[in-house]
C-alpha cells in the first residue's frame, strides 16, 4: 500500500513537473512569435497596400507568421487588398500545405485547413473546397462553407444551399456564405423556393429576402399560401424588404393568418412597406391580438400613421402594445 | 498641444477602433495617402483626441468599448469644437438598422466591414478635398 | 471501549469507501474533460465567430440583469453588457425594489425616459412600478418592480424579453467580449435540440478589470480565494464538462446562462420559493423535456465566459456555501421522484444520485473523514495498512486530480500565464485538504442543518397568495402518459 502511495505521489510530481516544463517553453514560444509578428507587420501591410518590391528572404517561422498576419488582415479587407493577398499565397508552401491538409484523417486539422484556406484568397483552392463540403464532420463542413463564401465561389451556391438546406451546414454559417456570394445565388434560390422539404423553402426564401430584390417579390407572394407556417412566415419576413406592391395586399390578407408568428411577421412587413391601407387593419391586431402579433402590428403602426397611433393609445382599451408603441414614438 | 489649425501641412485624420489590426490597416493606408493621423483604441480615447488636437476628419469604428461609435458621434456633434468634424462610421456588414442609427447622430458617411482600404482613402479625400 | 472502536471503524470504512468512489468519479471525469477539452482547444483554430457575428441568422438574445442595490457597479455592468461583441442583443434590467441609488444612477447613466412597456403575463410576478428606455442605448429597458428576489425578478425579465433567446447574468458577473457569441453556439449548431446552455465561471478576485472589461488575468492574492479557484477547476472544469457528455448537465449557474424563452415559460419560469432556483429551473427543464418526449440537449460550453468576485472572508463564504447547499437539498428534495429513476434519463440515474451522495450528503464525510480515521488510528481501532490506503484516496488522489485539472486548463483554455502562477496553485491543491475542504464541508453541513430547519436567510419576502407557478408534472402524471 505504500508503494501506491509512493506512486501516486510520484505521479503528482511528475505532472507538476511537466506542467512547469511546458509553461516555460510555452512563454518562450510566446515571446519569439511576439517577435516575428512585430518583424513581419511592416512586409504584411506592404502587401495589402501593394507598396515595397520584392518582400526579403524570410526564416520558415517567419514566413509562417506572415501568413498568420496576412490571414487575419484578408478577414477584414475586401477589394484590391484581397487580390494582392491571393497573389502572395499564390503557388505558396502555405497554400499547397493547406490543400493538403484537407485530406487529412483528423477532423480538426481538415476544418483548420479549409478555414485558413478562405483567408489566403486565392480562387485555385475552389475545386478542393467544393469536395470537401461533402465531408462527414459538421465542422469541417461549417469551415468549408465559411471560406467558399469569402472566397466569392459562384459555383457553390447550390451545394451550399442543398447543404443547408439539408441541414449539414448551419443556417448562420451557410447564409452567411451566400449572402457573400451575393445576387449570384438568386437563381439557385428562386429554384428551392418549390421544393418538396418545407426547410429547404423556408431557408431560400429567407435568404431571397436577404439578396433578392422587388423582382422576387411574386415568390415571396406566392409562398404566404404554403402549407408550412415556417415557410409563410418566412415569406412574410422577407417581403418586408423586397415586397412590391402585389405584396402589399396578399400581406394584408396574411394578417388572418391562423399562427401568431406569421400574424407578427406580416404586421412587421407592412410597417416596413409603409403601407398606409393596412392601418386600420393593424390597429385591430394591436388591441386584441396575441402578445407577438399585437406587439409587431402596433410598432408597425408608429412607422405608418404615427397620428392615428397617437389617438388610439390615448382610447380606454387601448391595450399595453398601443401604449408601448405611442410612448416610444414621443422619444 | 493644440496645434494652430492653419499651420498644419498635412490633414489631420483620428482613427478609432478597438481592433489592432484594423486600426494598422487604417493608419498605414491614411499615412500613405497623405494625412497625419492620430490613433484611438476607444470611444472615451477618441473623444479627449478629439478635443484636444481638433482633427480634421474621424474614421470611427462603431462597435467600441466605452463609447461606441454612435455615441461618441452624438458626443462629438454636441460639442462646439467638434461639431462641424467630418465623421465616417465603420460598420459591421449586415445591420441595416446602424446605418439609420448613424445618421441619424449625426455621421456623414458609413464604410463597411470588410472595408477596401482603397475605398476609405477615396471617401476621405473627397470629403476632405470639399473643404 | 470496543464498541466505541466498532463504531469508529464503521464510519472509517464507510469513508473509505466514500472516498475511493468520489477519486474514481472523478478521475472519470477527468479523463472524459480531458477529450473534450482536447478538441475544444483545436477548435478555436476554425471557430467562426467573425461569421456568427456578421450573420442576420445569428438569433438575436434578450440579457436579463436583475439588480438589487448595486449603486456602485450598475452602470459599468450595464455599460459592459451593451459593449459584447454580438449581432442583436437588448439589456433588460430588473430593479427589484433597490433602497440605494442604483435606480437614479441607471437613469443619470443612460438617460432613461419612461416608456409603458407590454408584458407578458404567463407568469406570474410582483407587480412592476415602472418601465424605462435608454434615449442613447434603444436596446436598454430598465424595469422597476417592488422587491421579490431574484426569481421573481428573472420571471419578470421573462415576460419583458423581446427575442426567442434570453441571457440570465448576475450583477457582479463579468463576461468576456465573445462570450455571447460562444455561448449561443450551441444552439447554432443544433438549433432543434438545444434547450438551454451555460459556460464555466471563473473566478475574477487577481483579475484586472477596466470598465467592466477583463484587461489582465492574473491569481487572486487572498488565499481564501486562491483556494476558490483550484476549487472551481475541479468542479466546473472537470465536473461539468463531464456531465455535459452525458446530457446529465444540473446546474447553469445563475451568474451567466442562455435558454429559449419558450420553454422556461412552459415549466413555469422560476420559483420563488427555494434558494436553489438555478439549479431547480434546470432540473424542471429537463423533467418537462423528457416528458414532451422529443430529443433535446442541456449544454455545458467548456469556454470560460463569465467571471465572478468571490468571497475573500470567512463570514461571506460561509453565506454563500450555507445557500448552496441548501438551495441543492431544496431542489433534490422537490424532484426526489427523479432519482435513480430510469424515466428520468442520465439526470435521474447519474447526475441526481451524484449530487446527492457526493455534494450533498457528502458534506458530512467530507468533514468527519480524515478527522475520524486519524483518531481511530491513533486510539488503535484501525491498522497502519487501512490508514495509509485511506490517505492515499482521499488526499493524495484528490492532489493528484487537482493538478490534472491546473493540467487540463493549461492545455485548453491558458487563462493564467505565468509558470509560478501553476506553481502557486498546486501548492494550494495540496494545502486544500489540510482544512480548506473541511471548512467548506462544515459551512456546507450547516446548510443542511439550516434546510432542516428551514430557516430562510436570503432575505426576500415570501409572497403568499399569489398564484403559484404551473407544476412540471408529477411523476404519477408521467407514469400515466
Amino acid at each position: 500500500m505504500t508503494i501506491v502511495a509512493l506512486a501516486l505521489s510520484a505521479a503528482a510530481l511528475l505532472m507538476l513537473l511537466v506542467l512547469a516544463a511546458r509553461r516555460l517553453v510555452l512563454a518562450r514560444r510566446e515571446r519569439g512569435h511576439a517577435e516575428s509578428e512585430r518583424r513581419v507587420r511592416p512586409l504584411a501591410l506592404a502587401i495589402v497596400e501593394g507598396s515595397g518590391g520584392e518582400p526579403p528572404a524570410l526564416s520558415a517561422r517567419d514566413q509562417a507568421v506572415l501568413a498568420e498576419v496576412l490571414g487575419r488582415y484578408s478577414r477584414e479587407l475586401t477589394g484590391e487588398a484581397d487580390r494582392r493577398i491571393a497573389d502572395y499565397f499564390h503557388e505558396s508552401a502555405a497554400l499547397t500545405s493547406a490543400g493538403g491538409e484537407l485530406g487529412s484523417r483528423r477532423m480538426w486539422r481538415r476544418a483548420a485547413a479549409a478555414y485558413t484556406l478562405g483567408d489566403m484568397r486565392c480562387a485555385e483552392a475552389a475545386p478542393e473546397l467544393l469536395r470537401a463540403l461533402d465531408d462527414d464532420k459538421p465542422e469541417v463542413r461549417g469551415a468549408v462553407a465559411r471560406s467558399l463564401g469569402r472566397l466569392g465561389v459562384s459555383e457553390a451556391a447550390l451545394p451550399l444551399i442543398e447543404a443547408l438546406a439539408s441541414r449539414r451546414i448551419s443556417n448562420e454559417v451557410g447564409g452567411e456564405a451566400l449572402i457573400e456570394l451575393g445576387s449570384d445565388v438568386v437563381p439557385e434560390l428562386r429554384h428551392m423556393a418549390g421544393r418538396p422539404a418545407w426547410q429547404i423553402r423556408a431557408t431560400a426564401i429567407t435568404l431571397l429576402g436577404l439578396v433578392g430584390t422587388s423582382g422576387d417579390s411574386p415568390v415571396g407572394v406566392e409562398a404566404l399560401r404554403d402549407s408550412s407556417a415556417d415557410v409563410r412566415r418566412a415569406a412574410a419576413a422577407a417581403l418586408g424588404r423586397i415586397g412590391s406592391s402585389d405584396a402589399e395586399t396578399a400581406l394584408r390578407a396574411t394578417l388572418d393568418d391562423p399562427v401568431d408568428v406569421v400574424r407578427a411577421a406580416a404586421a412587421e412587413s407592412l410597417g416596413l412597406i409603409g403601407s398606409r391601407a393596412a392601418a386600420s387593419e393593424l390597429l385591430e391586431l394591436a388591441r386584441t391580438d396575441e402578445f407577438r402579433p399585437a406587439h409587431a402590428a402596433a410598432e408597425a403602426l408608429a412607422r405608418i400613421d404615427p397620428g392615428s397611433l397617437a389617438a388610439a393609445a390615448a382610447e380606454p382599451g387601448a391595450g399595453p402594445h398601443l401604449h408601448e408603441a405611442a410612448d416610444l414614438r414621443k422619444l | 498641444m493644440n496645434e494652430p489649425e492653419a499651420a498644419r501641412d498635412l490633414p489631420l485624420v483620428l482613427a478609432a477602433d478597438d481592433d489592432e489590426d484594423i486600426l494598422e490597416l487604417l493608419v498605414f493606408r491614411l499615412e500613405r495617402s497623405g494625412y497625419s493621423v492620430l490613433q484611438a483604441r476607444d470611444g472615451e480615447e477618441a473623444l479627449e483626441l478629439a478635443r484636444e488636437a481638433k482633427p480634421d476628419l474621424a474614421v470611427i469604428d462603431v462597435t467600441m468599448p466605452k463609447l461606441d461609435g454612435f455615441e461618441l458621434t452624438r458626443r462629438l456633434r454636441a460639442e462646439e469644437v467638434t461639431r462641424r468634424m467630418p465623421i465616417i462610421l465603420l460598420t459591421a456588414r449586415t445591420q441595416d438598422a446602424d446605418l439609420e442609427r448613424g445618421f441619424d447622430t449625426g455621421a456623414d458617411d458609413y464604410l463597411r466591414k470588410p472595408f477596401s482600404p482603397q475605398e476609405l482613402s477615396a471617401r476621405v479625400h473627397a470629403i476632405l478635398g470639399r473643404r | 471501549m470496543s464498541v466505541v472502536h466498532a463504531i469508529l471503524r464503521g464510519v472509517s470504512w464507510v469513508a473509505l469507501v466514500y472516498f475511493a468512489v468520489l477519486s474514481l468519479a472523478y478521475l472519470t471525469f477527468t479523463l472524459v474533460a480531458w477529450r473534450r477539452l482536447g478538441a475544444h482547444r483545436r477548435a478555436r483554430k476554425y471557430l467562426p465567430l467573425d461569421e456568427m457575428y456578421a450573420s442576420p441568422f445569428t438569433p438575436p438574445i434578450s440579457v436579463l440583469l436583475p439588480a438589487f442595490n448595486e449603486e456602485t457597479e450598475i452602470v459599468s455592468s450595464v455599460d459592459s453588457l451593451l459593449d459584447l461583441r454580438y449581432p442583436r442583443h437588448e439589456v433588460i434590467v430588473i430593479n427589484d425594489g433597490s433602497t440605494d441609488g442604483t435606480l437614479e444612477r441607471l437613469r443619470a447613466a443612460f438617460d432613461l425616459a419612461p416608456v409603458r412597456k407590454a408584458l407578458r403575463t404567463r407568469i406570474a410576478t410582483a407587480p412592476v412600478r415602472a418601465s424605462y428606455i435608454s434615449r442613447t442605448h434603444p436596446n436598454l429597458w430598465v424595469l422597476d418592480k417592488e422587491n421579490g428576489g431574484k426569481s421573481d425578478a428573472l420571471n419578470v425579465g421573462m415576460n419583458a424579453a423581446t427575442h426567442a433567446h434570453v441571457c440570465v447574468i448576475d450583477a457582479d458577473a463579468v463576461l468576456e467580449q465573445d462570450s455571447l457569441l460562444r455561448i449561443i453556439k450551441p444552439f447554432v449548431d443544433d438549433p432543434e435540440l438545444v434547450a438551454a446552455a451555460g459556460g464555466i465561471v471563473r473566478i475574477a478576485n487577481g483579475c484586472v478589470i477596466d470598465s467592466g472589461l477583463l484587461v489582465k488575468f492574473g491569481l487572486p492574492q487572498s488565499s481564501l480565494a486562491r483556494f476558490q479557484v483550484i476549487e472551481y477547476f475541479r468542479a466546473f472544469l472537470i465536473g461539468r464538462i463531464a456531465f455535459d457528455s452525458l446530457n446529465g448537465v444540473l446546474i447553469i449557474s445563475g451568474a451567466f446562462g442562455v435558454f429559449k424563452r419558450a420553454i422556461v415559460e412552459a415549466v413555469g419560469g422560476y420559483a420563488r420559493d427555494t434558494v436553489g432556483e438555478d439549479i431547480d429551473l434546470v432540473v424542471r427543464l429537463h423533467r418537462y423535456l423528457r416528458t414532451r418526449g422529443d430529443d433535446y440537449r442541456i449544454r455545458f460550453v467548456p469556454d470560460p465566459v463569465c467571471w465572478t468576485e468571490a468571497p475573500e472572508d470567512l463570514a461571506t463564504l460561509s453565506h454563500q456555501r450555507r445557500r448552496w447547499q441548501r438551495g441543492l437539498g431544496e431542489t433534490l428534495w422537490r424532484h426526489r421522484s427523479q432519482i435513480a429513476n430510469p424515466r428520468a434519463g442520465a439526470v435521474g440515474l447519474v447526475a441526481l444520485p451524484y449530487f446527492l451522495l457526493f455534494e450533498f450528503l457528502g458534506s458530512i464525510l467530507q468533514l468527519v473523514g480524515i478527522p475520524v480515521v486519524l483518531v481511530s488510528w491513533l486510539l488503535g481501532a484501525l491498522s497502519v495498512q487501512f490508514f495509509l490506503v485511506f490517505l492515499a484516496v482521499s488526499v493524495l488522489l484528490s492532489v493528484l486530480l487537482s493538478i490534472a485539472a491546473i493540467m487540463l486548463e493549461e492545455y485548453s483554455v491558458q487563462r493564467y500565464k505565468r509558470a509560478s502562477d501553476i506553481a502557486l496553485l498546486a501548492l494550494y491543491g495540496v494545502l486544500e485538504n489540510l482544512g480548506y475542504r473541511q471548512m467548506t464541508a462544515f459551512f456546507g453541513c450547516r446548510g443542511v442543518v439550516d434546510l432542516m430547519r428551514r430557516r430562510h436567510e436570503w432575505g426576500e419576502m415570501r409572497r403568499r397568495g399569489l398564484e403559484r407557478p404551473e407544476e412540471a408534472p408529477s411523476a404519477r402524471e408521467q407514469a400515466r402518459a
